[in-house]
């Protein structure tokens, strides 16, 4: 009985460490395409003066990808977090269950 | 196995009740393609083919839920899966009566499709024509009455039929609507022709053996 | 829990954390630019995705002929995953495809054969949600109809494209590439792994909850 509770409050700091560290990587995530963003721009411009002036380019190439590559990391750490707490929670909420009725299993049988 | 399908058949025969109102939906469902599509009196091209086969697979999604339906009501499924014959064939018996079912509704539906959407050169190559619809509809109704069976123990298997039909055959739905669309041109290119009905052909031959093969575990309580 | 599941999942979140390092000092692709950097996260989802199906339909399989439940609970955990990174595979794509191809969607060979995958995907988890009692044999049986279904999709949506003019070019990837692609596949797999064995443990704890209400009702 101690033992599963000490397990599970294993897991739920397992699970708040991790969530954590995500908050940090997310706070990394946050800045780095940012500074990758910044980047590119030098040398894009250069690249494209050899050849085609920008204005002249078709439009699907004028389109800023930086935030389309913001939009696409943002979304799989979004999806990817939420899917994390939404196991956790259900996992957590099943352990509850199972530990509250072995409990009674237990006190019923004694009685 | 024959007998199966021959039990099918007479209800179906005495009653009718599937037949007309399989029939009477896919009359409907033409209808209101043609509403929806026909501009100033004319057919868009090349759609007699997509909407032929839609109407074809929404008749066949209520054909294959009514008739395991009436089964289900009358526990006769499960008498037939007691009876001392071998599971297969119960399976067998099902898609045969489903895939006769369809083609009558089929013999009738074509012949509209080609009034309403301008399409007469579908009539002009029966033959071909012929082999793509039985080939399409034997690969519709080998997934379809596997599913059907399954689900008729299932909650909400009303709904739940097309969610899970639909995702799969679509293999059958681009083969079967290419096929015709090829016999709808004014020259006939039989190399693709051929192309589509050889896929058909061998999505018949490996979703069958396959159905067979899995409505044993699928079926044993 | 596995005793290895906290330290992996600290070295995961490490790694996740460490990948946009990776990828901001990956070398930079001339012809596409900054748009190629989706890339590195896009193929390890859409390698994960083809992962989750493949277990999924193996797993199913084996239910089906020994019909033991540790098989279906894993069908399960994967098809949900299957699920999540097809997702994550089917967003990334149109993202990257908006700049490099002008379009949001293709009808491309890959792009639509993994759009009907998932497509079964989705009906699966639906089927366990809403099917009601027994409706962990009928998963199985979709799930196995769904993996032989995947060269039938593919064949047929290739000529369906062909007999049309094709529009895209799928780019070969330069080899410099390599390694902060492999890490990033790498980091996805142990994603994968780690998201794998909560989840088949959720199922595990569903059953033993089964089981516990069983033995009360006696």
């Amino acid at each position: 009985m101690l033992s599963i509770f000490l397990w599970m409050n294993n897991v739920l700091t397992a699970i708040r460490r991790r969530a954590a560290l995500l908050l940090v990587a997310l706070l990394c995530w946050g800045v780095l395409p940012a500074v990758a963003a910044q980047q590119p721009p030098q040398e894009q411009p250069k690249k494209f003066d050899e050849y085609v002036p920008a204005s002249q380019l078709p439009p699907a190439e004028q389109i800023p990808a930086a935030r389309l590559v913001v939009g696409a990391y943002s979304f799989v750490i979004v999806v990817v977090f939420l899917y994390m707490v939404s196991v956790a929670r259900r996992l957590n909420t099943v352990q509850h269950e199972v530990a509250r009725l072995e409990a009674d299993v237990k006190r019923t049988g004694r009685s | 196995m024959w007998l199966i399908l021959r039990k099918d058949l007479t209800v179906e025969v005495r009653s009718g009740e599937v037949a007309y109102t399989t029939l009477f939906f896919a009359v409907s469902c033409v209808l209101i393609f043609a509403f929806a599509l026909v501009r100033d009196g004319r057919a868009p091209e090349d759609g007699a083919a997509g909407l032929l086969w839609i109407a074809i697979a929404f008749a066949g999604t209520l054909a294959l839920g009514r008739t395991f339906e009436r089964e289900r009501q009358s526990e006769t499924l499960r008498a037939l899966l007691m009876a001392p014959t071998a599971r297969p064939a119960v399976y067998l018996g099902k898609l045969l009566g489903i895939v006769a079912l369809l083609a009558g509704v089929e013999v009738i539906l074509v012949p509209l499709v080609a009034l309403l959407f301008n399409a007469n050169a579908l009539l002009e190559h029966p033959a071909w024509l012929a082999a793509i619809l039985i080939a399409g509809t034997v690969g519709f109704a080998a997934v379809g009455t596997l599913f059907a069976a399954m689900l008729i123990r299932a909650r909400s298997r009303d709904v739940l039929l097309p969610v899970l039909l639909y995702p799969v055959i679509v293999p059958v739905m681009i083969a079967a609507v290419r096929g015709t669309a090829v016999l709808l041109q004014p020259e006939v290119d039989t190399q693709v022709a051929w192309f589509w009905l050889a896929l058909l052909a061998t999505f018949d031959v490996v979703f069958v053996t396959l159905a067979l093969w899995t409505f044993e575990p699928v079926m044993t309580d | 829990m596995p005793k290895w599941f906290q330290p992996a999942a600290i070295v995961c979140a490490l790694m996740f954390a460490a990948t946009p390092i990776v990828i901001a000092n990956a070398p930079f692709e001339s012809t596409m630019g900054l748009v190629f950097k989706i890339f590195f996260y896009h193929m390890p989802s859409a390698w994960m995705f083809l992962l989750g199906g493949i277990l999924c339909g193996i797993a199913s399989l084996r239910y089906l002929i020994n019909g033991a439940a540790r098989h279906d609970r894993t069908a399960f955990a994967a098809a949900e995953l299957t699920v999540l990174f097809g997702l994550l595979t089917l967003v990334t794509g149109p993202l990257w495809a908006r700049k490099a191809w002008g379009t949001w969607w293709v009808w491309d060979v890959r792009v639509t054969a993994s759009l009907v995958s998932w497509m079964i995907a989705v009906a699966y988890l639906i089927l366990r949600r809403y099917g009601g009692p027994g409706s962990e044999k009928l998963a199985a049986g979709l799930a196995l109809f769904g993996m032989a279904n995947v060269p039938f999709i593919y064949v047929s949506v290739n000529y369906w494209r062909t007999i049309h003019p094709a529009t895209s070019v799928v780019p070969t990837l330069p080899v410099s590439m390599g390694g902060p692609l492999w890490f990033c596949v790498a980091s996805f797999l142990m994603l994968f792994i780690l998201l794998f064995t909560m989840r088949v443990r959720l199922e595990e704890q569903r059953a033993r909850l089964d089981a516990v209400y069983l033995s009360l009702d006696e």
